[in-house]
C-alpha cells in the first residue's frame, strides 16, 4: 500500500514538473515574441478567465454536462461492444461479421458522420451521445478481440475441465485473462471519446441550455475572447489528464500491475 | 540526397517568397459563400481590379465563416475580408486594427420556420431550437435585436441556437426535425421560403427598423495606410462590379451561374426580385453599435467615426 502510495505521488510530482516547464516556456514565448493577447495570451489572462467562467457559474455547469455525456457514451459504448465480443467469440461467422464491422468503421470519424448524425437524431444530447458510441465500440471492440484471443489456451482448458458454465468461464476466466487489453481499450475508447465530445460540442452548440466545455471554447472564439478560449483549452487538457492519470491510473495500480500482466 | 531535394525545394520556395514582395503589389481578399458576395465573383471573372492596377497581385480565399476571416487577418495572412458589421465590430472591440472601407451589399435576411404553431416570436418556447451561423453572427445580433423588440429581452434565445452553417442549417430545417427555425441570407431564405409551409418569423428589417448593409468590406490599417490609393481603386470595382449586376442581371447570372448551383432563371429571379441592393455605401453602422454597446458585446465605442470608417474620397 505504501508502495502504491508513493508511485502516484512521484508520478503526481514529475508530471507537475514538466507541465511547470511548459508553463515557463508558455510564459518566455509570451514575453520574447510580444505577441497581441488575441493571438498568444499570458498564463495570467488564462488563469484569471478561467476563474471568470466558473465565478459566472457557467462553467463549472459545462464541465458536468461534457462528463455526463461522455460518461453515458462510454457506458452505453462499451456494453455494446461487450455484445459484439460474446459474438464473435460464440461462432465463426460471429467473428467475421463483427470483424467486417469494426474494419468498415473504425477509419470512419464520428465528424464524418455528423451530417447524417443531424438528419437522423437531430443536434440534441442524442446525437452526441451517439457520436461518442460510434467512437468507443470499434476501438474497443478491437482491444476486447485482442484480449481474448491472448488468453493462453490453458487457461480455457483448465476451465472447461471444472465444466464452468459459459457464463461461468467469462466472468471467471476472460473477463480477467484479457483484463490488461481491456483496460487499455477503455484507455483508448476514453480519449476518443473525450475528442469526439468537445468537437461535436462545438458543432451542435448549447445542449441542456448551457453547453458543454466545447461550446463554452466555441463561444468564446467567436466573440474573440482569447484568452477564454485558452481557459477552455486548458479545463480540456486538465479534465483529460486527471481521468488519465487518477482513474485508469488507480485501476491499473490495483489490478494488472498487482498481477504482473500489464501490457 | 534526399536531405538535399528538399532544401532546395525550400530555397526555391524563400526565393519565390522575396520575388513577390519586392515586385509588385499583392493583396489577399477573403470572402464568403452566398449571393451577398456576388460582386466580387464579378470582380474576379471580369478581372475588374486587374484592370484598374496593372501588375497587382489578388489572392482570393474562400472561408466558411466570419471567425475564420477574423483570424485569418489577426494572423496577417489576410489584407481585406468581407463579413457582417457585427462580427466586425467585436473584432474592433477586441483590438483589432482594421476599419470598414466599403459597403458590398443589402439583403434580405430573416428567421424561417415550418412549424404552424410559430407566427411571431412570442409563440416560441425554450425547446425550439434556432439556427444560425454563429453568436456574435449579424444574424444572431439582428434576433436579438428582434427579440429585445418584441420580448424585451435581447438574450432570451441565446441558450436555444445551433450553430451551422446556412447549407446545414437549410437541410436542418427542411428536414422539419427539431430545428424550428433558420435565421439566414440569400440564397439560402429565397431557397426556404420556396419550399411548402415555410414562412418567414421576422425579417432583418423590422428587427433593424431600417435598411441596413448585409455585407461590408473590411481592411487592416497596415494596407490601408500603405496602399491607399490601392484601396480607393478596389473600392471604385467594387462600385462596378456591383452596378454591373444591378444593371446587367442577365450578363450578370452567366457569370454567376458557374458559382452557385441554381438553375439561371431562378437565379435570375433571386438577384432582380430578391431584395439584394449591392452598393457600396455603408447603412446601419451606429444602430449596430449602439445596440451591442448596451447589450454588453461590444466594451467601448468609437469616439469618432474615423476609428471604423475610412471615408470614401469621392476621386
Amino acid at each position: 500500500m505504501k508502495y502504491l502510495l508513493n508511485r502516484i505521488i512521484n508520478r503526481t510530482l514529475e508530471r507537475f514538473m514538466w507541465i511547470g516547464l511548459l508553463i515557463l516556456i508558455w510564459i518566455s514565448a509570451v514575453w520574447i515574441g510580444s505577441f497581441s493577447p488575441l493571438v498568444l495570451p499570458s498564463p495570467y489572462q488564462v488563469f484569471m478567465s478561467l476563474l471568470k467562467g466558473f465565478s459566472e457559474g457557467i462553467l463549472g455547469k459545462q464541465i458536468l454536462i461534457s462528463i455526463a455525456l461522455v460518461f453515458t457514451g462510454m457506458s452505453i459504448g462499451t456494453l455494446i461492444a461487450f455484445a459484439f465480443l460474446f459474438l464473435a467469440v460464440s461462432s465463426r461467422m460471429g467473428e467475421s461479421f463483427v470483424t467486417t464491422l469494426t474494419a468498415i468503421f473504425h477509419p470512419l470519424a464520428g465528424i464524418a458522420l455528423l451530417p447524417v448524425v443531424i438528419l437522423w437524431f437531430g443536434t440534441g444530447a442524442l446525437s452526441i451521445i451517439f457520436i461518442i458510441i460510434h467512437s468507443v465500440i470499434w476501438p474497443m471492440v478491437t482491444n476486447l478481440l485482442m484480449g481474448y484471443r491472448s488468453i493462453p489456451e490453458t487457461y480455457k482448458i483448465v476451465g472447461r475441465n471444472y465444466q464452468l458454465s459459459s457464463f461461468k468461464m467469462f466472468f471467471k476466466i476472460t473477463l480477467p485473462g484479457s483484463f490488461p487489453y481491456i483496460l487499455a481499450g477503455l484507455k483508448i475508447s476514453w480519449a476518443r471519446a473525450w475528442r469526439a465530445l468537445i468537437s461535436a460540442e462545438m458543432i451542435f452548440g448549447a445542449v441542456f441550455s448551457s453547453g458543454g466545455i466545447g461550446w463554452f471554447i466555441f463561444s468564446k472564439r467567436v466573440f474573440m475572447d482569447t484568452p477564454g478560449m485558452f481557459a477552455g483549452i486548458v479545463v480540456v487538457i486538465v479534465i483529460g489528464v486527471l481521468i488519465e492519470d487518477l482513474v485508469f491510473g488507480v485501476i491499473e495500480n490495483r489490478t494488472v500491475r498487482r498481477w504482473g500482466m500489464s501490457v | 540526397m534526399r536531405i538535399l531535394t528538399v532544401f532546395s525545394i525550400i530555397m526555391i520556395v524563400f526565393s519565390s517568397c522575396s520575388n513577390n514582395k519586392s515586385g509588385d503589389i499583392s493583396v489577399t481578399i477573403a470572402d464568403q459563400y452566398g449571393l451577398a458576395y456576388a460582386p466580387l465573383q464579378i470582380l474576379k471573372e471580369k478581372k475588374l481590379i486587374e484592370e484598374q492596377i496593372p501588375g497587382i497581385k489578388i489572392n482570393w480565399v474562400k472561408l466558411g465563416n466570419t471567425a475564420a476571416i477574423r483570424e485569418a487577418v489577426l494572423g496577417g495572412k489576410v489584407d481585406i475580408g468581407f463579413m457582417g458589421i457585427p462580427p466586425f465590430l467585436i473584432g474592433w472591440d477586441k483590438g483589432m486594427e482594421w476599419k470598414i472601407f466599403t459597403g458590398l451589399s443589402k439583403a434580405q435576411i430573416g428567421l424561417v420556420t415550418w412549424r404552424e404553431d410559430l407566427n411571431t416570436l412570442n409563440d416560441f418556447g425554450p425547446a425550439d431550437r434556432i439556427a444560425l451561423p454563429q453568436p456574435g453572427s449579424i444574424q444572431h445580433i439582428l434576433l436579438s435585436m428582434a427579440a429585445e423588440k418584441y420580448l424585451g429581452e435581447s438574450d432570451v434565445f441565446d441558450n436555444q441556437l445551433v450553430t451551422m452553417k446556412h447549407p446545414d442549417g437549410m437541410s436542418a430545417l427542411l428536414s422539419k426535425r427539431d430545428v424550428a427555425a433558420h435565421f439566414t441570407s440569400p440564397p439560402y431564405i429565397m431557397m426556404e421560403l420556396s419550399e411548402p409551409d415555410m414562412k418567414l418569423v421576422v425579417d432583418g428589417k423590422e428587427a433593424m427598423g431600417s435598411d441596413f448593409t448585409f455585407i461590408a468590406g473590411m481592411v487592416t490599417n497596415k494596407f490601408s495606410s500603405k496602399h491607399p490609393d490601392v484601396l480607393s481603386l478596389i473600392r471604385k470595382s467594387i462600385s462596378m462590379a456591383g452596378e454591373f449586376i444591378m444593371k446587367k442581371p442577365e450578363e450578370a447570372v452567366a457569370i454567376l451561374k458557374n458559382d452557385y448551383s441554381i438553375p439561371e432563371e431562378t437565379l435570375f429571379s433571386y438577384l432582380t426580385e430578391g431584395g439584394l441592393e449591392y452598393s457600396h455605401e455603408v447603412e446601419g453602422l451606429p444602430k449596430f453599435i449602439n445596440f451591442m454597446k448596451t447589450e454588453g458585446y461590444l466594451e467601448k465605442n468609437p469616439e469618432s467615426m474615423d476609428e471604423i470608417f475610412i471615408e470614401q474620397d469621392n476621386k
